[in-house]
């Protein structure tokens, strides 16, 4: 494992925030920007704005699959979605309070919302570290990165679905009619499922990285489902981009197996009678 | 700012309480986790989370249903469909799991922790299969599995109960329940992991020498980190506008 070239996890925790957080941004100031043009490319770039919040979320489920890695390589003794549910269930507490808090700053709802998530993670990362002694060097940082991970993801996908991150809208558009639970749930899965999927003594990043993104991907096709319900258009956009980056990542995560495995055969049908 | 006044440290206190019933619950829950799923441990062969969450979102239901059909239920009432949806829910996913392990697999219940099971006084060691950590799901794990599931219900109840009271003051009856549904789940989460860190992963119930060992620590987590969940729920609701 030490031969293969890693991206480090400072490299990966940039991309989370800045990809993240321009993704979320750009689903507020698109049509902002739109407005002042006006015209035709006002409704374009309205209709395109809240594609980028799923976007921004696919970047947001590379960093926390990452960060689920270096922690859950230690062996957390309860398996890894215990992680990614820990990971939503703080990012889903600092994003309702991080949009809600702000009032009328909206724009600095996602800060927020990132700021307290950290702080959360960092007290329940000081906690398992040094009260419950799991006895993990990376507990405290990894359950950090986790914690601001999912609140990301959470707003990046309910931004997909609602059009923007005011936290009036959100409620009207994802909460009342229960889409929070496909974006709590999937977005779980989005970021536990790749490193619960490659582990073992073969694992390596690469492979796990381009499986979130395609595990990101999907997740951004089925919100795309549920933004046609809330939004039209916009969806249709979030659901034909989510399909098409799925199949992308999903064709690199394929090239990788067939890359890292030292050879591929096809077994046939089980026979019949024992020979 | 909303000023500190008696409610509101009401309301930070009793989300913290619940937050540590729901921790108090899961090391309650026999299980066993990936050993038991094989029939090599005692408990129900499913990770912590997914047993305390499963069994305490049930409750959860149950407990909104109560709120919302009966006109000023008392706490009393909506605690109390919590935690019998929970009992039901983890009840029936014992008797089914316990009907595989009996019929399926064919295993006698044994638990390696205890000689005797308290509950039955029942000799469990003559039992337990060479090399195994005990088998299926005897009486005092299905017992303690059921006192467990009631105390995450009412945890989960109770949490609910006090959010959505808050919340309703301020937004329609529809968007307070989904809100508080929400940040329910969130807490309830948080603390279904933490202490499954706690017991690492699998433990047998009340009567496993590991109970008395990580059940303190994990509470005073669980008590701090809900507090501050707490802490944030009630500052949400100074930023909802009506």
């Amino acid at each position: 494992m030490s031969d293969v070239k890693e991206r480090s996890p400072n490299q990966l925790l940039l991309i989370g925030i800045i990809g993240g957080l321009l993704g979320i941004y750009l689903t507020y100031l698109l049509p902002f920007a739109g407005d002042k043009i006006g015209g035709n490319p006002a409704i374009v770039l309205r209709t395109i704005a809240p594609t980028f919040g799923a976007l921004g979320g696919i970047c947001a489920v590379v960093w926390g699959a990452d960060a689920v890695r270096r922690v859950a390589k230690y062996g957390l003794g309860t398996g890894v979605p215990s992680i990614g549910q820990i990971a939503m269930g703080m990012g889903i507490i600092a994003a309702m309070f991080g949009l809600a808090i702000v009032k009328t700053i909206v724009l600095a709802g996602p800060i927020v919302a990132l700021v307290t998530a950290s702080i959360l993670g960092f007290i329940v990362g000081w906690f398992a570290q040094n009260v419950i002694k799991m006895k993990i060097p990376v507990m405290i940082r990894c359950m950090t990165e986790i914690a601001a991970s999912g609140t990301i993801i959470i707003i990046g996908f309910s931004a997909a679905v609602a059009g923007n991150f005011e936290f009036a809208n959100i409620v009207t558009l994802v909460f009342d009619n229960g889409i929070i639970l496909a974006v709590f749930w999937v977005g779980a899965v989005a970021m536990l499922h790749p490193f619960n999927a490659c582990l073992g003594p073969d694992e390596k990043q690469k492979r796990l990285l381009y499986l979130a993104g395609s595990t990101g991907a999907i997740t951004m096709a089925i919100i795309g489902i549920a933004a046609t319900m809330t939004l039209g258009t916009s969806g249709v956009i979030t659901l034909v981009l989510g399909i098409g980056l799925w199949i992308i990542f999903y064709k690199k995560f394929w090239d990788e197996v067939y890359h890292d495995a030292s050879s591929v055969v096809g077994t046939g049908l089980i026979p019949k009678t024992e020979a | 700012m909303v000023a500190i006044d008696p409610t509101l440290l009401t309301n930070i206190l009793l989300i913290g309480l619940s937050g540590t019933l729901i921790c108090l619950a899961v090391h309650f829950i026999p299980v066993g986790g990936a050993p038991a799923a094989m029939a090599q441990a005692t408990g129900i062969g499913t990770g912590t989370v997914e047993l305390a969450a499963g069994s305490g979102l049930v409750g959860l239901i149950t407990a909104a249903y109560m709120y919302t059909n009966v006109e000023n239920a008392p706490m009393a009432l909506i605690l109390a469909a919590g935690a019998v949806g929970s009992m039901v829910m983890l009840a029936s996913t014992m008797f089914s799991g316990g009907l595989i392990y009996a019929y399926g697999v064919a295993v006698p219940f044994a638990s390696a922790q205890v000689k005797k099971d308290p509950i039955t006084g029942d000799r469990q060691d003559t039992y337990i299969s060479k090399g195994t950590q005990g088998q299926g799901l005897p009486t005092i794990c299905f017992v303690s599995g059921i006192v467990g599931a009631a105390l995450g219900g009412i945890g989960g109840a109770l949490i609910y109960y006090v959010l959505v009271g808050i919340y309703g003051q301020l937004i329609s009856a529809t968007s307070a329940a989904a809100v508080a549904g929400v940040f329910t789940l969130g807490v309830f989460y948080v603390n279904a992991v933490v202490p499954s860190y706690g017991v690492g992963g699998t433990i047998e119930g009340v009567h496993d020498p590991k109970f008395r060992r990580v059940v303190g620590k994990d509470i005073f987590t669980s008590f701090f980190v809900s507090i501050l969940c707490g802490l944030l729920a009630v500052l949400i609701a100074g930023g909802i506008s009506p």
